[in-house]
């Protein structure tokens, strides 16, 4: 299990993590997001003991990272799938990390079929594709069985049986009862595998919830004939309303059950009740739309 | 703390320092530059001695290979060097970090593979240019002065891979310190050749006592050198120069330490 403690990291004047507390579970594949440069890698950096908080803490089963014996059996992680010795073989770069930590090195060759690079293991990292630098990198954090394990934007560069593949193992992992923290800028990627969402924002914390409580926050189009009655129904039941035109609005802050449901209480017929896709997406551009670091000028 | 807390890093330090190519590269260069060297050095002595009328002289090969350290130095500088900076340069120090999280030993993991292979390549090349000079200078042609004596021998090449050893930890502690290969190689190569020359060329008194403290010198000493730059023996004991070897690579061992442990990686 990972918790933060208050986790601040400052370069200069630029904040980059802002008092991030926080309690990751295990069983659950927690999604990570933020715009870029809101602090994501920072923070996985520092649960790792490779960036120092300025202040703060970030303590993996209650230990500060660095104490932990062999921490690869109970931490694997992928932060950057470029960042292995170009010139050292797919066997060599996982031989070398197993005998780092007493592994037996049988494992290189199972990690080697479960991420489907058996064939590739005598060639040189530097030759491998983006995707299949992901598949070495992820092999490496599965190394040493760990409890917990962290991917920064696994998906990128993979082709969608490799999405796919990707998605289906971070369910595994965390059915077999791991902590799985994965970050993304991919949101659709995060409705589809994560079970709760953490969202920052220039490194503060925007959200640390339920993935269905985030969705459930976001705004329900209703295509119908009686929008007024509807509208007023529905602010009677402190939903917030947004008339979009004579037979449409908007009400966000409801989850779509409710609406349906308020709906046919009012005795008002439906042409379209559906979530505003994609509706994470739009969650999370609410949440962030004032925290984009690198936005470009609208 | 525990053995394998140890032996665990050093073997995967042992694994990656025998997985790349550049390794290959730095150990044959230092052998190569040796032999070149040390033939080339002790081909011209000899010729000296022809010219200048000699008949009766002894040249020991290995004195040639002792001088030979002078160039081989920086050669030998490059493993010790890599062994850190292709790290940083690939940024797989993150995932070596990960695997060995406590700095300063995955530091120590490093030198404790660093510091015996090049202790064995210096030796080797040493063995190798020794033979080579005294079978080149065994040709009439070069007066039949030159000598191989097996005792003697074993020691001068012995001396040599310690020097090879501490030259290319002085390296590893740059290389940590510095992080990136450009840095680190300028560095060694004033600290190793550019700046006891400058010295020594000054011709001050003060700056040529300097410069007979930095590596180059103090490791000419340590191998009782009596043919160098300086045109004669180093003016002070093998022991002195040992211990000032050892100094300059705690110095810079420790200067990378401290640089590891205070900044992120």
């Amino acid at each position: 299990m990972i918790s933060l403690d208050h986790l601040t990291k400052r370069y200069g004047d630029r904040v980059a993590v802002d008092d991030l507390t926080l309690r990751l579970r295990p069983g659950a594949v927690t999604g990570f997001l933020g715009p870029n440069g809101a602090g994501k890698s920072t923070t996985m950096r520092m649960i790792l003991g490779l960036d120092r908080p300025t202040a703060g803490r970030a303590l993996v089963g209650g230990r500060p990272y660095h104490e932990l014996t062999n921490p690869l059996r109970t931490v694997g992680a992928l932060l950057d799938a470029r960042a292995v010795h170009p010139g050292r073989s797919v066997r060599a770069h996982l031989v070398a990390l197993v005998r780092g930590n007493g592994i037996p090195k049988a494992r290189v060759g199972e990690v080697l079929e479960t991420v489907g690079l058996g064939a590739v293991a005598g060639k040189r990292a530097g030759t491998l594709s983006l995707g299949m630098s992901q598949r070495l990198g992820i092999a490496g954090a599965l190394l040493g069985d760990p409890e917990v394990l962290m991917f920064d934007e696994p998906v990128n560069g993979l082709d969608p049986d490799g999405v796919r593949w990707v998605r289906r193992l971070m369910r595994t992992l965390a059915g077999e009862g791991r902590t799985v923290f994965v970050s993304s800028h991919l949101m659709s990627e995060m409705q589809l595998t994560a079970d709760h969402l953490v969202v920052i924002g220039k490194g503060r914390l925007l959200a640390d919830a339920p993935l269905g409580e985030v969705l459930a926050a976001t705004a329900v189009l209703v295509r119908t004939p009686h929008a007024g009655d509807l509208a007023a129904r529905l602010t009677a039941a402190g939903i917030a309303v947004e008339r979009r035109g004579e037979n449409e609005l908007v009400a966000t802050g409801a989850p779509i059950e409710r609406v349906g449901d308020l709906a046919h209480e009012a005795g008002v017929r439906l042409h379209e009740l559906s979530p505003r896709e994609p509706s994470l997406e739009q969650a999370y551009q609410e949440l962030t739309a004032d925290s984009v670091e690198y936005g470009s000028a609208r | 703390m525990n053995l394998t807390s140890v032996t665990w890093p050093v073997a995967a330090e042992w694994t990656k320092l025998w997985s790349v190519r550049s390794t290959f590269w730095c150990l044959t260069g230092t052998v190569a530059v040796t032999v070149l060297s040390a033939v080339a050095l002790g081909g011209s002595r000899a010729t000296d001695l022809v010219r200048d009328g000699v008949t009766a002289a002894r040249l020991p090969a290995t004195e040639s290979v002792v001088s030979a350290s002078t160039f081989a130095q920086l050669v030998m500088v490059t493993l010790g060097m890599l062994a850190i900076t292709s790290e940083y340069a690939t940024g797989s120090i993150r995932g070596t970090l990960q695997a060995v999280p406590i700095r300063g030993r995955m530091l120590a993991a490093k030198a404790l593979v660093v510091a015996p292979v090049m202790f064995a390549t210096g030796v080797l090349a040493g063995g190798l240019a020794a033979v080579a000079t005294y079978l080149l200078l065994s040709v009439p042609v070069f007066g039949g002065f030159v000598t191989l004596d097996a005792g003697e021998a074993v020691v001068d090449l012995l001396r040599l891979g310690v020097f090879a050893a501490l030259v290319s930890l002085m390296a590893l502690g740059v290389g940590t310190a510095l992080r990136g290969a450009a840095g680190a190689l300028t560095v060694m190569f004033m600290l190793l050749f550019g700046l006891p020359l400058v010295l020594l060329m000054t011709g001050s008194q003060v700056a040529v006592e300097a410069s007979m403290r930095l590596p180059m010198f103090a490791g000419l000493a340590f191998m009782e050198s009596a043919d160098n730059l300086t045109g004669g023996p180093i003016p002070y004991p093998p022991g002195e120069g040992l211990a000032w070897l050892l100094g300059w690579t705690a110095a810079a061992l420790a200067a990378g330490h401290a640089v590891l442990r205070r900044r992120d990686a």
